[in-house]
């Protein structure tokens, strides 16, 4: 076998059947080998940053390793943006590039770039194949380092003369990786039983460690109240009473008090990231900290934590669980309140009562909440939308929902549906997307009436990029530069283009009939939603600021919304 | 965002031992700098397939950060902190 037929072996060996590519020069060995693999389904996007991000929401959607493959040069240096957004969110890929030839590596040649250099922050792991007879053994290690852990992305730059090169060393054995240890668990017992008011505090380490539902059986059986981060959400499933929501810079009234008053807080698969804390001064100033991580390098990296529990969550969870199941937690008083605080300052949209009322992101995301199944998966882009999508869309299970939590990278949600969409074609896969963000990545509609895959896409349009605005608006002064979107295209007419039938809605009314058609339509469809273009997210924390600084919607006279303080 | 755990200005060594990777020395440079310190000295000498760097580093943020950061790289094989002091100002 030669390189290229090493690495389709390799991906057959580890059931990986789908890959997202572009070919190009020096990939072109991989994907002369491709035509005689009937079982590799690749699919081929229109850009290559379409082909990371899709990767990326194949993994996301499906917990299985997403792969992608370009050629060198541009080829690899358009992947840069879906590799930070996959490393950035600990999701597991495999990147595969070619490079020019070995002799040619540092001569400039056409098409070169020294993409190991490029993205070594970036990767959990990168490699630059210099003998062939490395191959087989480097695919292995990758395959397995991108999943193992706290996952990531992987890189393998791979010389079009190793591609092509016969290799006569053999595929390693595979190793399993030995049970994780579960740590002792008696001193966070004792803190859990000594605290008046503990809080739960989950992110999206619950779901890369696979453990959903044991997470779920904890947070039953403890009672504890608990908040989410953005990659946490749907976490605690669709109707959890003890569950208060995201926390942050647009989280809930509710949660940011329940942060604020708790004696304890318990975080889980959690990176205390900025956007969630806030000002870390003013962050949950009365308790202690118990950090439950995969990673031992966030354990103490913002806050200190007073008792860490590394090692697999699944383990640890179960212990506690069982531990608590035999003597429950005496919290009734502060679940209570946490209850009261969740009713009157948890996220509210109420519904327009009148008809020919312009249509509001948060009334639109309650509406689709409630019209689509458990099963659904939204894929979000980035913006104003993708936190009334956070705020107000109740997840029934966390891979259900895909955002670009860390990186924030516009243009993610399209191809990160394509992705999820492969990973399971009879699953409701939608977009939600704004104006500013679908046209990062538009090209992709080719992709979606290539396959004809079943993709829904919503594109909430207010003609601005709203979430600059909004702080343009509330943090400097009102002074708007260069937000203004007027000139967006038709994108009805553009999605037909593209041989894609889509609606134009606009007013409240018709929401509901919207998103009934396009949902019950046999194929891909695009509903275009135009939304007001002064509407904003609420509440707000300025950036650097405590979460205690929340700022609220200012009172209107006919409110559309309540956001009860 | 910086800690809120920042302390004075210290002086570190650390004695780093790696596999011998691609870009193996370039990944512990950066992340060195990444994560707010500034490296003063640095010897390198190369056994075999392994690298020994000794790192004399000077930052303001918990070395234990920077020390957990490089364990993560894949090629590092272990990190060991031989000393720290408060550095001496840049201007003395």
């Amino acid at each position: 076998m030669n390189g290229s037929q090493h690495i389709l072996a390799a991906f057959h060996r580890h059931n990986i059947s789908t890959v997202f590519g572009y070919p190009g020069g020096c990939i072109m060995p991989l994907y002369d080998a491709l035509v005689d693999d009937v079982g590799m389904e690749h699919v081929l996007c229109r850009h290559e940053q379409a082909c990371a991000l899709a990767a990326d929401g194949y993994a996301r959607a499906s917990g299985q390793l997403g792969v992608c493959i370009a050629t060198s040069g541009p080829g690899a240096t358009n992947l840069i943006t879906g590799v930070a957004n996959a490393y950035m969110d600990s999701i597991p890929l495999l990147v595969i590039t070619g490079q020019v030839p070995s002799g040619l590596i540092g001569t400039d040649a056409f098409q070169e770039t020294d993409i190991l250099g490029m993205t070594l922050g970036i990767v959990k792991h990168s490699y630059l194949v210099d003998d062939p007879e490395d191959l087989p053994g480097i695919l292995e290690e990758a395959i397995d380092l991108a999943q193992a852990g706290r996952p990531g992305p992987v890189w393998i730059d791979i010389p079009k003369d190793i591609l092509l090169s016969e290799i006569e060393a053999p595929a390693p054995a595979r190793t399993e990786a030995p049970p994780a240890d579960c740590p002792e668990i008696g001193p966070a017992l004792a803190m859990l039983k000594s605290a008046r008011r503990p809080l739960l505090y989950s992110g999206g380490g619950v779901s890369l460690a696979g453990a959903e539902d044991r997470f779920r059986t904890f947070a039953e059986v403890s009672g504890l109240p608990g908040v989410v981060t953005l990659k946490g959400i749907g976490n605690a499933g669709r109707n959890n009473p003890n569950d208060l929501g995201m926390l942050g810079m647009h989280g809930s009234r509710a949660a940011n008090k329940a942060v604020d008053e708790c004696d304890l807080l318990f975080v889980i698969g959690a990176r205390l990231d900025d956007r969630a804390t806030g000002k870390l001064d003013g962050f949950a100033p009365n308790a202690r900290m118990i950090h439950i991580d995969a990673d031992a390098a966030e354990i103490n990296k913002l806050r200190p934590a007073d008792l860490s529990l590394r090692g697999d969550l699944n383990a640890i969870l179960a212990a506690l669980t069982d531990a608590i199941a035999a003597e429950p937690l005496a919290i009734d008083a502060w679940q209570k309140q946490c209850r009261t605080w969740h009713t009157t300052g948890g996220f509210r949209a109420a519904d327009n009562e009148e008809p020919l009322a312009p249509i509001t992101g948060p009334a639109f995301i309650r509406q689709l909440s409630g019209i689509t199944g458990d099963d659904t998966v939204i894929a979000c882009d980035v913006g104003q939308h993708q936190m009334w999508v956070a705020q107000y869309y109740q997840f029934a299970h966390p891979r259900h929902h895909l955002t670009s939590g860390g990186l924030g990278t516009m243009g993610f949600g399209l191809p990160a549906a394509i992705g999820a969409q492969f990973s399971d074609r009879t699953r409701t896969v939608i977009n939600v997307t704004g104006d500013g963000s679908f046209m990062m990545n538009a090209q992709e509609l080719a992709t979606i009436r290539r396959y004809n895959l079943p993709l829904k896409l919503i594109i909430l349009d207010n003609q601005c990029l709203g979430m600059v605005r909004q702080q343009q608006e509330l943090f400097y002064n009102n002074r708007e530069s260069q937000i203004d979107l007027d000139d967006n295209p038709d994108f009805v007419a553009m999605a037909r283009a593209f041989d894609i039938p889509a609606l134009h809605i606009e007013r409240t009314d018709q929401i509901r009939r919207g998103i009934e058609t396009i949902l019950a339509y046999n194929g891909p469809m695009l509903l275009h939603v135009a939304i007001s273009r002064e509407e904003n997210v609420w509440p707000i924390v300025k950036a650097g600021a405590s979460n205690k600084e929340m700022i609220d919607e200012p009172r209107k006279t006919n409110s559309r919304k309540e956001q009860v303080a | 965002m910086k800690p809120n755990h920042e302390s004075a200005s210290q002086r570190y060594t650390l004695n780093c031992r790696m596999n011998q990777e691609a870009a193996a020395l370039e990944r512990l440079c950066r992340v060195v700098r990444v994560r707010g310190f500034r490296i003063s000295r640095m010897a390198m000498e190369s056994t075999g397939d392994t690298l020994d760097i000794a790192l004399t580093l000077e930052g303001s943020r918990p070395v234990a950060m920077l020390q957990s950061q490089l364990e993560k790289l894949h090629s590092v094989a272990g990190v060991e902190l031989v000393s720290d002091t408060m550095a001496r100002s840049r201007s003395a």
